[in-house]
């Protein structure tokens, strides 16, 4: 199946749920729905359309815009593509629904994006610190408010 | 009420908490755990629970990144793994291509090909000496697959001028054309790595001692393996056909003819011998390029500045899918890089085994160890 097909299957079946699809080259599918209806999203990805093997996940910091922009890599094993999901979650307060539930695969992922980015799973079976220390207090590292340079200057000027 | 008490090792600790159940700590300076931890949750015989505790070789490679040019990025990433540098490279250039927009010329594809199957064998035999170590095949075995990969280090060295952490690939191309004599050289080696796999099997992958041990356990299927996201020989072991070379060519690989080595199994046994496997199709895959190489350039010129945009590459790494999604703003420094390793899905796999099947203590070091991890892959 070609990915326009999917991409217009996509569009019928989800309706207005879509902000914005597009197949800018062959085997990717990008699509970014409300944060409020991922989970539902995903469970019909999955059972409708077959996505079946998480590959990634993580999200992107705009303080600009005020948003931390999440994504989930999904793998369809029968047809060959690949579907970049995405949604928009609040700075403030970032909060989105799990999707363990969905593909169990991307829990490690989730774990990590709550660690670095300081995003909130709701009905994740295990939030706690892997990548950083255990007592690691001095923010989110992979937002973009904060500064490597203070952490630089141990090693050297010349980094 | 937990009492604290040491065991036989004085890198392991154990702790008892309750039900005749004690939590062991293999790790972080374990013989058999690398730079990471298993915390086993055992009665002494069975195991209920493993949880991988990694990140103590955390060095924030994504963050870092983002404050590096696309050039410059190239050091810390293939700083990732040391064993298959130039794999986990060729997911950061490959990517980097994409978001600027440039396609390498032919005959720089088939010397980054080349150059990856070589580090791909590299990054095998390692796997392999470390599985026979862990199985108790240690004298032979490890001995004999860490001084095959001499030759082959002296080959990388020829022709890129150091053993490993080479920096070869830059986007648009490789640093550097093939040396006079490299490829009669290359092609020496090959005849005689041929025999020494040969060797591999009947001393030991097809011994029986060795299937013993390691038929039955660890048992993935193919469901799981597809639910809990495993990647590559690990994957293709419990019979997925999924191999990023034939799925996604990149590189040379869409030219040329070679076949995906999978196993019905998904045990410890069938993830060995895929490793064995692919090293026969990897010697294939590198006479397939030496034959069909073009003449012509190696290197084409980098715009500095890339559209903005977004790119997702994948590649096959030794130890699996690797795939990087690079967000750029239009500015010479990458916005934001995703860099997914193959080592961090495994690792979620080996959480989970215990949970679906029979594991015993002794098991752990031979289960963890079929599974080829890499610490540093999954710590970035």
């Amino acid at each position: 199946m070609l990915s326009e097909d999917i991409v217009s299957q996509i569009k019928e079946v989800l309706g207005e749920a879509v902000l914005e699809l597009k197949s800018p080259e062959d085997k990717r599918i990008f699509l970014k729905v409300p944060s409020e209806r991922v989970l539902e999203i995903a469970n019909r990805l999955k059972d409708e359309f077959g996505f079946d093997m998480p590959i990634s996940a993580g999200g992107t910091d705009y303080p600009k815009k005020n948003v931390i922009e999440l994504f989930w890599i999904i793998w369809h094993s029968e047809m060959n593509k690949v579907l970049i999901l995405k949604c928009e979650v609040d700075r403030e307060n970032p909060e989105v629904d799990s999707l363990t539930k969905v593909w169990p695969g991307v829990q490690k992922f989730e774990r990590e994006t709550w660690e670095l980015l300081g995003v909130n799973y709701k009905g994740h079976p295990r939030l706690k610190p892997l990548l950083l220390p255990e007592d690691w207090t001095e923010g989110y590292p992979l937002r973009k408010d904060f500064d490597l340079k203070p952490y630089r200057s141990k090693w050297g000027e010349k980094y | 009420m937990s009492a604290r008490i040491r065991g036989y090792s004085p890198f392991t600790e154990i702790e008892e908490v309750g039900d005749g159940l004690f939590r062991l700590n293999m790790g972080p300076q374990h013989p058999i755990s690398g730079q990471g931890r298993f915390i086993v949750l055992t009665d002494g015989e069975r195991v209920f629970d493993i949880e991988m505790d990694i990140g103590y070789s955390h060095r924030g490679i994504e963050k870092i990144l983002e404050y590096k040019t696309f050039v410059q990025g190239i050091v810390p990433v293939e700083r990732m793994v040391m064993l298959d540098t130039s794999n986990i490279l060729m997911g950061y250039v490959g990517a980097v291509e994409k978001v600027l927009g440039i396609e390498p010329p032919p005959r720089a594809n088939y010397i980054r090909t080349i150059v990856m199957e070589i580090n791909r064998i590299l990054s095998h035999l390692y796997a392999l000496g470390l599985l026979s170590e862990s199985a108790a095949w240690n004298p032979a075995v490890f001995l004999w697959t860490t001084a095959d990969r001499e030759p082959f280090l002296d080959l990388l060295e020829m022709l890129t001028g150091a053993r490993w952490s080479y920096s070869f690939f830059v986007p648009g191309g490789v640093r550097a054309d093939i040396p006079r004599g490299f490829v009669e050289r290359l092609r020496k080696t090959l005849d005689w790595f041929e025999k020494r796999i040969e060797v591999y099997e009947e001393a030991w992958i097809y011994n029986e001692l060795f299937r013993m041990r390691t038929e039955g356990m660890g048992v993935v299927s193919r469901q799981q393996a597809i639910e809990w996201g495993l990647a590559g020989p690990n994957l293709r072991a419990s019979g997925v056909p999924y191999d990023t070379r034939k799925n996604e060519p990149y590189a040379a690989y869409g030219e040329l003819d070679f076949k995906i080595v999978t196993h019905n199994a998904g045990d410890s046994y069938a993830r060995g011998w895929a490793r064995v496997e692919e090293m026969k199709v990897s010697v294939d895959i590198i006479r397939q390029a030496l034959d069909n190489m073009p003449e012509g350039p190696v290197k084409t010129r980098m715009p500095p500045r890339p559209k903005p945009g977004e790119a997702f590459f994948r590649v096959e790494t030794g130890r699996g899918e690797m795939n990087v999604y690079i967000v750029s703003d239009g500015k010479e420094k990458p916005y934001r890089v995703k860099i997914s390793p193959a080592s961090f899905r495994n690792f979620f796999a080996i959480e989970m085994l215990p949970k679906t099947q029979e594991i015993l203590l002794a098991d752990v070091p031979v289960l963890i160890y079929s599974f080829d991890p890499w610490f540093l892959d999954a710590d970035r």
